[in-house]
């Protein structure tokens, strides 16, 4: 076993010369002796002398300790010294704090810099290589500063124009970097605002916060002193990997010409994901053709590649009516073919991202959106064909209403519209229901239904407001709405127990015996089990009135039954709870509990026996007195939700959880949704919080993979074009997935491998990959 | 000892309260809070909402009946209002949509088919109708008071500002409020060389016998023009019609106001070349029709002939003569100045508390709706009673307050049977006060009156914005029984022609800047979003594909909220997996009502494959609280990245 640890750590350390030190970071600590044998080097340091770390310098610390692995790929040693232990005369002041940062380069001091100035990867990156490359990057302010550079470079270079409004950005990072490979091949000039921008048709100057320009100086001729270079600006995101492919396309040539299918043209734009527009040439036109080619190409340079298509060439076989067609990036992706009128036609094709893609994809929507994406609508649609046996109950119109209502001893009404998907779906339930009826041998009860969409009046006054409503009318009795679950069962439960009187009066301790026990009512116990029983010493108890009130509300939901009699104290004293109390039974199989009642209003009783019913496996904490704050109501809920949550979770070890209904878990539903409600603002900061995190690491991430991604290459060898196909195959994998669990993954690899291409790109122009150690 | 002083003291009182009683009848002012002028079919109207609401209100008609324009109009005594009694349907609300002279009460059987079966009835039912709607209603009319003066009083009363109105007896009567019904009774006229010799519609005999072997020139174009010329078509000679404009046809504009179909048999013989014709100069000159014809010069001139007869056919104008200064709305500036100029609640500009109603108030959409008729004007005068009972006794505007899953449902019901948007298109809609998971559903509140809607309503905006709901036809004139004058493809709803519903979503009020530049022909400024529901040829917008599914997902992008409706497998799903379900499972399945499905519905929700079933789960990633195509529109984000590379 231990050898085997040993061949493990033998092969990493091959692997990582970073090993040996035992620490990632390339942070290097100096001694004072070191320090001054390294000034000697010639190489460039960037070292911080430092002595106490407060939470600042900490962070600065943490942050010079990931630039060390960036700064290392151009040749910069990052460095600290701890003034506590060496003293290095000049750098290590007596101040306790220190907050200077130093460049050398071969024992001189480049520049220094303030921690607040370097306060991050990027500035510190940022900051270095524009000191490096003091000589090479250009800073301009004014239009004539930029007309000089121009006019040294007219016929000599291409320019590369940089805009950031501050120093230290992300932007200015890619844009330093950029400048760092292809320093010697562009002339790069760098602005922080004002009037150049303008010079470059900027409107806005205060809200552009970074831009790029190129400046095609190298094609103009030197003898128009005074005109500007013509200037293609990047219209995107100033990162690295934007500004690498926008370079490549400024190098590509303006219009290529081409005698094959345009699915067989391979040029450099599909490599770096542009969209090619290929325009259609007939030999007696060529001339023309090109011209408009050009203009074409002018507009468009920089988002799209143009190809000019001779198409007497046999090998292009291309419909005779399209003088046009494009490709967009992305393997496999289809040649459309299209007739174009103007050039402004063809520009507003491109315009703002909106590629022709996503005017296709308008279109594919518009077919979508024909399909019902509402599943009771759609399943109702679906069953248009099928006709519903209307027979089964009876169709009240306004005429009927009143008479039908006031003449049979129980009528359920549905209130339904016809364009209410809901309501029809319901409607097949509600017909299921009068053949259970019928079944049942229940006659009393008229099954209704009134079209509201043509008896609007009735509806009107019955006050309906929602669809589906179902109500019980009874004569003389005020409606009573339903309010459960909208299905066959439910509905016949609460038909079946609202033909019961509530509260059932009990006479004697055998009738609450076999009341409890679901003996009384055997047909109702088999579709509803749970009875509750009120128990009151006497019928002058003034909690009576208040139970029957609550009762006659429960009517439909549950049996309730009304013991009140001197007998009832032996069962308070069997249950130990003190009168007025409920006992709920769950059937014959089921236990019994008793609740004591503490008697206030009828519908805060009802609510109290509807918690009651619920609470099937464990007992009531406590019950609660009148006119409880909601703040406890809420905590005591938690706690009982705590509870029930358990029970469901570990559940099964009673038969009787397996019959648990979907009423019971649904009511838990609601109460942990008040309970979320609760919490909403806590959770709001907690994932605020956990954001922020997951920002700060997906940073770190990035640098530590970019860095990753440079030594592996740097190690890995010369194979150019071997790196090129890696950087675009995993870009390729990320731009066709539209999956967003990969997407924060996948890019830093594209961005990594891209370096690569940076890296060798610096390496294969001057094979010395540091100029500036070199000097 | 006391009580015979007592006995005395209450005889004296008595007395004088006698007294006192005596000398209020006898005096020459009596005053109510609310006075109707005139017991037209708007009076009525009125009076029926004020009996309603229990208010102190007299009805004062200087004819000895209701309606008594009636009993003179249209000479030709047919009604081209129609009056349809058959429509396959038996909503009352639906219904109204094909009655157009019933007046608006809570009794369904008060209608006009009570009195005339005829499609077209005769105009003595009309006024037939209306006595029976006074009585059976008991409204408090008042006849033979003939008002001569309307003056606003100045006095300081107690009541604040009124208007003392005087009968041809001298009798006074002060009202806090004067509701204007006094319809168009002025013939208009034109004034040329000649015009002495002509004669009016108003005064013409009607016995076609009168006018045999007769040239006959009538001036003006419209209903009562091809009415008289209608009349006299089998004894004339010559019919001609002259007027400056061309003539309108109703069928084309959509407004009843133009010629009617059913009186235009004159265009039939004109074009078929039988002497008859129209002639539209476009000179609008007062010179022409007269003697002096310029045949001299022009030997080709259509009006060469003599003519025997001269009649004028030129509409009516109203009365502003019996309005002193300081009680007269000022003419308006549409419809030639004939009418009264009035604010967006029909109240006379520069004259507040006095309304104008019915006909009279037809300035506010000449032209354009169907204000100045029975069919629109009762509707509009029922939404002045809600202003003036806000505005006298805080009572708001009577509002129903809808749940927000139920709001679909709801608009489909109004758009289905309203009559009220229905008639009055483009001038009554339907206001929806948004409030998070509930709205407050106002109906027929008039759309011009909108930037002081809080005022006039009583009701106030929440930062959840407003929909309303009108019906318009479309903008684009077409061809009405061209081919491609119907669309029928949802997607190209906004091109509708006939008449359709269209929602306006604004977040806040608009302002009455926004009210004056709105876009031309659109009857409200631009809204943040607007949804037109498809015209359709049966005027029932229930369809699911068609119209409900547009409209929920209009809905949707309005409220920011997913409105589909779920089963409760697929609720008790979201509640287990999402923070926050579906509203529709909030509101139903979390209150123990969600929706089960049976077998058959369940097995037909699978083959369309929108159950959220465990293996062919369709996007467990995305979030349920947004649909599919509301993702792609706000998520700019992952398009912006994918676009990157």
């Amino acid at each position: 076993m231990a050898w085997f640890i040993c061949v493990i750590i033998l092969l990493l350390c091959s692997k990582s010369e970073q090993c040996t030190t035992g620490n990632a970071s390339k942070l290097i600590e100096h001694t004072a002796a070191h320090f001054f044998e390294k000034m000697q080097s010639g190489k460039m340091y960037f070292i911080y002398f430092g002595k106490q770390v407060n939470p600042t310098i900490g962070l600065f610390i943490e942050q010079l300790e990931k630039s060390a692995d960036v700064l290392e790929d151009y040749g910069i040693s990052v460095a600290k010294v701890n003034c506590t232990n060496e003293h290095i005369a000049k750098y290590c002041t007596g101040e306790k704090l220190m907050k200077k940062v130093y460049l050398f380069r071969g024992g001189n001091v480049l520049k220094s810099f303030d921690t607040d100035t370097v306060f991050d990867v990027n500035a510190i990156v940022a900051h270095v290589l524009f000191t490096v490359l003091f000589d090479e990057v250009r800073y301009v302010h004014t239009i004539a500063e930029l007309q000089s550079v121009e006019r040294a470079a007219k016929g000599k270079a291409d320019i590369v124009l940089g805009h950031v409004q501050v120093l230290g950005l992300p932007e200015h990072r890619a844009l330093m970097e950029t400048a760092f490979v292809y320093g010697v091949k562009y002339q790069f000039v760098l602005t922080t605002g004002g009037p150049v921008l303008t010079n470059m048709g900027v409107d806005d100057i205060s809200s552009l916060t970074a831009g790029l320009w190129f400046l095609h100086c190298k094609g103009a001729s030197q003898s128009q002193h005074s005109d500007p270079c013509p200037h293609t600006a990047l219209r995107r995101a100033l990162t690295t990997l934007h500004i690498y492919t926008f370079l490549q396309l400024m190098e590509a040539p303006l219009v290529s010409e081409a005698s094959v299918e345009p699915s067989e043209v391979n040029m450099v734009h599909s490599h770096l994901q542009v969209p090619l527009l290929f325009l259609f040439s007939q030999p007696h036109t060529v001339a023309l053709d090109r011209v408009t080619a050009q203009t074409l190409a002018w507009r468009l340079r920089g988002q799209v590649g143009l190809v000019l298509i001779h198409r007497e060439s046999p090998d292009v076989k291309i419909p005779l009516e399209y003088n046009a067609a494009y490709r967009l990036p992305g393997e496999g992706s289809e040649v459309k073919y299209l007739i174009l009128n103007n050039l402004e036609e063809v520009i507003d094709l491109f315009r703002d991202e909106s590629t022709p893609e996503e005017e296709e994809e308008d279109d594919d929507n518009w077919a979508t959106l024909d399909v019902l994406d509402d599943e009771v609508a759609e399943s109702v649609y679906r069953d248009r064909g099928q006709s519903l046996d209307m027979d089964a109950v009876t169709e009240l119109t306004a005429d009927t209403f009143h008479s039908t209502v006031a003449e049979s001893d129980y009528t359920v009404v549905l209130f339904y519209v016809k364009w209410d998907a809901v309501s029809m779906a319901f409607m097949q339930s509600y017909i299921e229901v009068s053949e259970s009826l019928e079944d049942a041998d229940v006659s009393d009860v008229e099954l209704a239904v009134l079209d509201c969409g043509e008896w609007t009046d009735v509806c009107s006054a019955q006050k309906i407001r929602s669809f589906p409503t179902v109500r019980l009318y009874r004569p003389q009795e005020p409606s009573q709405p339903y309010q459960g679950m909208l299905g066959t069962e439910s509905v016949n439960r609460f038909i079946m127990l609202s033909r019961l009187v509530s509260p059932v009066l009990l006479s004697s301790p055998d009738e609450v015996t076999s009341f409890l026990e679901g003996d009384l009512y055997q047909r109702h116990a088999a579709i509803a089990p749970v009875t509750v029983l009120g128990l009151f010493s006497s019928t002058a108890d003034a909690g009576v009135p208040v139970f029957k009130e609550a009762a006659k509300a429960l009517r439909g939901e549950t049996m309730v039954g009304l013991f009140a009699d001197r007998q009832a104290e032996i069962w308070a004293v069997e249950y130990s709870v003190t009168l007025p109390a409920i006992l709920v039974s769950r059937g014959p199989t089921g236990q019994t509990e008793a609740h004591s009642l503490n008697l206030c209003m009828p519908d805060q009783l009802v609510t109290h026996i509807q918690r009651a019913l619920l609470d099937t496996f464990s007992i009531q904490p406590s019950i609660e007195k009148c006119g409880q704050r909601a703040g406890q109501q809420a905590a005591s809920e938690k706690r009982m939700i705590a509870k029930k949550a358990a029970t469901v979770i570990n559940g099964g070890h009673s038969a009787h959880l397996m019959k648990v209904h979907m009423d019971q878990i649904q009511t838990l539903k609601t109460e942990i949704e008040s309970l979320k409600a609760h919490q909403q603002k806590e959770k709001h900061y907690l994932r605020a919080e956990i954001r922020a995190t997951a920002d700060a690491l997906v940073q770190s991430q990035l640098a530590l993979m970019e860095s990753r991604a440079v030594n592996d290459t740097v190690e890995e060898g010369e194979e150019r074009d071997g790196v090129t196909i890696h950087a675009r195959h995993t870009c390729e994998l990320w731009n066709s997935t539209s999956d967003r669990q990969t997407q924060h993954t996948i890019p830093f690899k594209c961005l990594g491998s891209l370096r690569n291409v940076l890296v060798f790109e610096r390496k294969a122009i001057f094979l010395c990959p540091f100029k500036m150690a070199s000097n | 000892m006391d009580s015979p002083i007592l006995l005395l003291l209450a005889l004296l009182v008595a007395l004088v309260q006698c007294f006192s009683d005596d000398y209020h009848s006898h005096n020459s002012t009596r005053h109510h809070d609310y006075c109707v002028l005139g017991a037209g079919p708007a009076g009525l109207q009125m009076g029926h909402f004020l009996s309603k609401s229990q208010r102190d209100y007299i009805i004062l008609e200087r004819n000895s009946g209701p309606g008594s324009f009636f009993n003179i109009y249209p000479r030709h005594r047919k009604l081209i209002s129609i009056n349809k009694i058959y429509t396959g349907r038996r909503n009352r609300e639906f219904n109204l949509r094909h009655d157009w002279n019933s007046l608006l009460s809570d009794r369904p059987d008060l209608l006009l088919q009570r009195v005339s079966r005829e499609l077209y009835p005769d105009a003595d039912s009309f006024p037939r109708y209306l006595s029976m709607y006074v009585k059976e209603l008991g409204l408090k009319v008042q006849y033979g008071v003939d008002i001569g003066k309307i003056r606003a009083s100045e006095s300081e009363s107690p009541r604040g500002r009124g208007y003392i109105l005087t009968d041809q007896r001298g009798l006074d009567y002060t009202c806090r409020v004067l509701l204007v019904s006094t319809g168009l009774w002025d013939p208009q006229k034109v004034q040329f060389e000649g015009s002495d010799l002509v004669e009016g519609y108003e005064s013409i005999p009607v016995d076609p016998e009168e006018y045999k072997d007769q040239a006959v020139l009538i001036l003006g174009k419209g209903n009562s023009a091809f009415e008289t010329a209608q009349s006299i078509l089998g004894r004339a000679s010559r019919i001609h019609l002259y007027s400056p404009s061309p003539v309108r046809l109703a069928w084309q504009t959509h407004y009843v106001g133009d010629l009617r179909a059913v009186n235009n048999e004159l265009l039939d013989t004109y074009q078929l070349k039988s002497l008859d014709g129209l002639n539209s100069d476009g000179k609008n000159s007062s010179k022409v029709t007269a003697t002096n014809l310029p045949v001299y010069h022009n030997d080709n001139f259509s009006l060469r002939q003599p003519y025997d007869r001269v009649i004028r056919c030129l509409g009516f104008r109203f009365n502003f003569s019996i309005f002193d200064g300081s009680a007269r709305p000022p003419s308006s500036e549409g419809a030639r100045g004939r009418l009264p100029g009035v604010t967006a609640w029909y109240e006379g500009r520069g004259t507040p508390d006095l309304f104008v109603l019915g006909t009279a108030a037809h300035s506010r959409d000449y032209r354009s709706s169907a204000g100045g008729f029975v069919h629109g004007f009762r509707y509009t005068v029922r939404a002045v009673h809600r202003v003036l009972e806000l505005r006298y006794h805080s009572n708001s505007w009577p509002s129903i307050k809808l749940s927000i899953s139920q709001l679909q449902s709801w608009l489909l019901r109004r758009v289905n049977e309203a009559s009220g948007p229905y008639q009055m298109f483009g001038v009554l809609g339907d206001i929806i006060l948004l409030r998070g998971s509930h709205c407050e559903y106002l109906e027929e509140f008039p759309l011009q009156a909108l930037p002081q809607f809080s005022s006039l309503s009583g009701h106030q905006l929440s930062k959840h914005g407003l929909l309303v709901l009108v019906l318009q036809y479309g903008l684009n004139r077409t061809d009405s029984l061209g081919p491609g004058r119907a669309e029928s493809e949802w997607t190209r709803a906004w091109r509708s022609n006939f008449l359709h519903p269209v929602l306006y979503y604004y977040d806040k009020l608009p302002t009455e800047r926004d009210m004056r530049h709105r876009p031309v022909g659109w009857p409200l400024p631009r809204p943040k979003a607007v949804h037109h529901m498809i015209e359709d040829f049966l005027t029932e917008w229930d369809g699911p594909i068609s119209h409900s599914q547009p409209l929920r997902r209009f809905l949707e992008h309005c409220l920011h909220t997913d409105l589909r409706a779920f089963y409760a497998e697929s609720c008790f799903r979201f509640s287990l997996t999402n923070r926050k379900p579906p509203l529709f499972c909030r509101q139903g399945y979390l209150r123990k009502h969600g929706v089960v499905r049976n077998r058959q519905l369940w097995q037909h929700a699978h083959e369309a494959g929108l159950m959220l079933g465990g293996q062919d789960s369709a996007s467990p990633d995305t979030d349920p609280a947004f649909p599919d195509y509301l993702t792609q529109a706000g998520a700019s984000v992952s398009s912006a990245i994918n676009l990157d590379f």
